[in-house]
């Protein structure tokens, strides 16, 4: 027998991080005994909040056993290709992120290396005009990737986009289904160990709850974790927008998979269209803007319908996992919804933990692994998002002046300088967001290398524009020969 | 030249070994347009040479020079490597293949050594290299390309090559020259170095000549003629971690029977000895440390443990383990042996000079050399190194021998708190620390820790999960898959013979 078998977990939450968590150590570990204590939702929670998530949802799915076809059919999943950013650079140009392929590579040179010495050049267009997907997304339309290599459509990814009530409660059905047990409650006093982990937790009622391991899946205030450390590291110098309003509201507009960031003078506002409704919302910085100001910005109706101002304090705790409690989603890292990063991070969390699980020891050596390698990760998803913020180029408005001037964090400032030099993305260890991406982001946010990188001198720059100029004209008659995102999801549902 | 843009960046290679004409080919090939490459070597110095094992990464230095495979290892007298059967470490009488290839596959997320360690605990199933399609060939002396499909079975090994070290330089230098690489044979008696900046401006050539460069590569090898001798950078040594410090080479006629696609690592009283089959000799070499056996001792020694003539005399190398801290600094980069030297236990020299050169040419300046650039090149081979040596430290730690000063020492002395803490992790529970960038992935790992008798206490408790008999099921039809796939396989050296031969090669 296994001595260090982990025999019950007990997760404490109120929305789907803590429902998602729950199940995922149901499956992973069938012998152990998984409850849910139900709190109350925390409304920063923006893992529990935010709709969009990123493609890596499809393998949290597939270890759960979900199928996206009834996932879709019940009106729980939309389908995303990425976002379009409007106002972000200096250029107020558009540029539209996806996830997946922009341009074709030539040998071991990246498109994105050719597309960067012939900018400027006649014909060479904005270099979203080379991803099949935004080409796609813009035009209103998705269809599954395919696996033909020599097709256009095999050269992107897609995330999910998810109704959080209707996914709450489908995840509810299935955490029953895998045998957790789900109890509603508040939290009471909690009992500690000796060693200072937790022995069992009480609720109001009395209830006292037991368990090997506890998962606190309770927000940003992180109910569990921080009774045993408080730890928090504060990323609000590289990520400013600290104060949210969101709402959803009907939209009879067509569904559409992309979403849309538009910076504006005060923060950025996001649109994210679901099936018969729509999700917005905005961020804005506390110190500089009022409620009511933020509140004019998103326009009448939606302004009614938004809710509360949430505070985001962004950061993370540096030690999520300490003895026998582990913090996932907002009570681990805290960031705001740009890109849709909040939900796949607690996933991520979730599956290192079920991969990495410790003895029931919990020894200090094995933790280590887990913080380490998490500490990478969300490092990496605040540099990407404080990419969009610290080096915007957009110089108008109070929320974005003065954030050029702010020093980067060391492994931006690396990040930043080496594309500076010739384009190139540095390598990191646990990136969530690939080079393409990296490159994408850079490019629309208006950052551009002083040299082209050497290599692309062995491509003529003829045959590199007219590689491009092919390759243009191929995605820009894509969307035609594909039915509007209306008609493929109407299919699905019906098929 | 071509009008707009930079011109070209002068370039000059400073030694014609390995390093040297690796980076010269490469550079030619690569950046026609940004380097103009010129290679100043010296015959009155010999090449070290020796370095004829090497890693899968080289297949894909030889496909980006656009190189034909097959005549790439017949102008190299050049073998398959499967992986290294490395013989009395972990104690005497034991052995295990380090094989370029994964063991088992996931169980739904759960690692395969993690459901085999399980089983062992309950007393079924095989050593785990019984679970690799690689040690098996290697075992049964197979050889069959990878499938290029990454769902096959067949694509779960790689390959590399074991070939004349004497014989590749020059291979490259042919092809650099056909290409545009200028050479200039001479000896280099100065350095010049501007008074100002203290960048290197050129080399001074025993004839006079004055050699200019905007880019100077430094693969002088150990003597390290521009980092060390001209800029100084400080020596970090590793020697009290990887004490050996001399080699003792001596090929030898191939013996009869089947030419083997691995390489063997036999652990010696003080150090071990490679044995290395080409097509037409087998290299042999005793690394031993100098201060547990003299040189005669270990030329006695690799002499009676060769299987064939001799095809040379025993000819004695000095090394030393450790790197210069940093590899490009000012307008020098080091390559190879100028930049550091770890012992070829796993075959990694050729390898660091590959990742060298890869890193040079993402980094290669348009313009004026930036701290940036020079940064990310150092910071690269800063975790290339320090992996490595990990890597080769647990080779001779994890071991129960104590029959001589040298296992005594290696055995009891304190490793690096980084490998401790990988050993440890490993120990509690079969975990592996993670990263996907560098040398030596989970399975390296895996192999070296179970062959050298570093057992997990525990496992996953996912493994826990299945009946046991459904497990030992699984195992078994993998062990049916394996050797059915190796049945079908042809002979190694029917495979060389049919396809890159140099010398009529035994059917």
């Amino acid at each position: 027998m296994n001595e260090r078998t982990i025999r019950s977990v007990a997760v404490v939450g109120g929305g789907v991080v803590s429902l998602s968590a729950a199940l995922a150590f149901a499956h992973a570990l069938p012998r152990a005994r998984v409850g849910l204590v139900e709190t109350p939702l925390d409304p920063a929670a923006l893992a529990d909040l935010m709709p969009s998530t990123l493609p890596a949802i499809a393998r949290f799915h597939a270890r759960l056993g979900f199928d996206e076809v009834d996932l879709v059919r019940r009106g729980i999943a939309t389908h995303r290709l990425g976002t379009s950013f409007e106002q972000w650079s200096a250029d107020e140009d558009p540029w539209t992120h996806v996830f997946g392929d922009y341009g074709l590579p030539m040998g071991p040179i990246g498109f994105h290396d050719l597309w960067l010495r012939g900018r400027g050049a006649n014909g060479v267009l904005p270099y979203d005009r080379y991803a099949a997907a935004a080409m796609l997304g813009n035009a209103g339309r998705f269809v599954h990737p395919e696996d033909d290599p020599r097709s256009p459509l095999s050269t992107y990814r897609y995330a999910l986009r998810l109704d959080v009530q209707a996914y709450h409660a489908y995840l509810t059905d299935a955490a029953k289904g895998a045998g957790v047990a789900i109890a509603a409650g508040a939290l009471g006093e909690i009992e500690r160990r000796e060693d200072g982990g937790i022995a069992a937790l009480r609720l109001r009622d009395g209830r006292r709850i037991e368990a090997d391991l506890f998962v606190d899946c309770g927000g940003p205030s992180a109910p569990l974790l921080s009774a045993l450390d408080d730890a928090f590291e504060d990323w609000s110098a590289w990520l400013p927008a600290d104060r949210l309003l969101i709402g959803e509201s009907p939209s009879d507009l067509p569904p559409h998979p992309l979403d849309k960031a538009a910076a504006v003078s005060l923060g950025w506002c996001w649109s994210i269209p679901l099936s018969g409704r729509r999700a917005f919302g905005i961020a804005y910085a506390c110190g500089q803007t009022d409620e009511a100001r933020a509140r004019r910005v998103l326009g009448r109706e939606d302004c009614a319908a938004a809710g509360e101002a949430v505070s985001l304090r962004p950061g993370r705790r540096p030690r999520p996992w300490v003895r026998n409690v582990l913090a996932i989603g907002d009570s681990a890292t805290a960031l705001d919804p740009l890109h849709g990063t909040n939900l796949s991070l607690a996933h991520s969390a979730i599956e290192r933990a079920i991969e990495l699980l410790p003895g029931r020891d919990f020894h200090p050596l094995e933790l280590a692994e887990y913080v380490r390698r998490t500490a990478l990760e969300t490092a990496r998803v605040r540099d990407f998002l404080a990419l969009h913020y610290l080096r915007s180029g957009r110089a108008e408005g109070e929320f974005w002046i003065g954030l050029s001037g702010r020093p980067l964090p060391e492994s931006l400032a690396r990040t930043v300088e080496q594309f500076g030099v010739r384009g190139r993305i540095a390598f990191f260890e646990e990136e969530t967001f690939d080079k393409q991406a990296w490159v994408a982001a850079m490019i629309g946010l208006g950052q551009r290398p002083r040299h082209p990188n050497a290599m692309a001198g062995s491509v003529p720059e003829a045959a590199a524009e007219g590689g491009m100029r092919d390759l243009a004209e191929r995605l820009a008659a894509l969307p035609g020969q594909l039915p509007p995102y209306s008609d493929y999801l109407a299919r699905m549902r019906r098929s | 030249l071509e009008g707009e843009g930079p011109g070209k960046q002068r370039v000059v290679i400073l030694g014609g070994g390995t390093a040297g004409w690796m980076a010269g080919a490469a550079l030619v090939r690569m950046l026609p347009h940004a380097a103009d490459v010129h290679v100043v070597e010296s015959a009155a110095i010999g090449i070290v040479g020796v370095g004829e094992a090497t890693l899968p990464h080289l297949r894909f230095y030889v496909e980006s020079l656009g190189v034909d495979e097959a005549e790439f290892m017949r102008a190299t007298h050049a073998t398959f490597k499967l992986g290294i059967d490395f013989r009395d470490f972990g104690s005497i009488g034991t052995s295990y293949l380090h094989p370029f290839g994964s063991f088992g596959s996931e169980l739904n997320g759960v690692p395969f050594h993690q459901v085999w360690s399980r089983m062992r605990a309950e007393g079924r199933g095989e050593e785990i290299f019984a679970y690799s399609l690689c040690n098996v060939m290697a075992a049964n002396n197979r050889f069959a390309p990878p499938s290029t499909d990454m769902r096959s079975f067949l694509s779960t090994y790689n390959y590399a090559y074991q070939f004349d070290a004497t014989l590749f330089a020059p291979y490259l230098r042919r092809y650099s020259e056909a290409r545009g690489a200028r050479r200039t044979e001479g000896k280099v008696i100065g350095v010049e170095q501007h008074s100002e900046t203290g960048d290197v401006a050129a080399l001074r050539m025993e004839n006079g000549e004055r050699i200019e460069a905007d880019l100077f590569v430094d693969c002088s090898g150990f003597r390290s003629l521009l980092l060390a001798d001209t800029l100084k950078e400080e020596w970090e040594d590793w020697s009290h971690w990887l004490p050996c410090d001399r080699a003792c080479a001596l090929p030898c006629a191939p013996p009869p029977g089947p030419i083997e696609p691995y390489t063997r690592a036999t652990a010696m009283k003080a150090g071990w000895r490679w044995r290395i089959p080409l097509q037409h000799r087998v290299g042999n070499g005793y690394v031993y440390s100098s201060s547990h056996i003299s040189d005669d001792e270990a030329a006695a020694a690799i002499t009676a443990a060769v299987e064939g003539a001799a095809m040379a005399e025993p000819r004695i190398l000095r090394f030393r383990a450790g790197r210069r801290r940093r590899s490009w600094v000012r307008n020098v980069v080091a390559i190879g042996l100028a930049s550091g030297f770890l012992e070829p236990l796993e075959s990694t020299s050729i390898y660091l000079v590959q990742g060298a050169i890869t890193q040079l040419i993402e980094l290669f300046p348009q313009g004026p050399i930036t701290n940036s650039d020079r940064d990310e090149f150092n910071r690269v081979t800063d975790y290339e190194y320090d992996r490595i040596r990990d890597f080769l430290i647990l080779h001779y730690h994890a071991t129960t021998r104590d029959d001589s000063s040298f296992w005594n020492h290696v055995r009891t002395m304190a490793v690096p708190d980084s490998l401790a803490e990988k050993i440890e992790l490993w120990r509690r529970a079969g975990r592996l620390q993670k990263y996907t960038h560098g040398l030596f992935l989970e399975p390296s790992w895996i192999a070296v820790y179970i062959g050298q008798g570093i057992v997990p206490e525990a496992w996953d408790q996912r493994a826990d999960s299945y009946e046991a008999s459904a497990l030992a099921g699984a195992m078994d039809r993998l062990r049916a898959r394996i050797a059915e796939a190796v049945r079908s396989m042809p002979d190694h050296a029917g495979f060389i013979a049919r396809r890159s031969a140099a010398i009529e090669l035994p059917a």
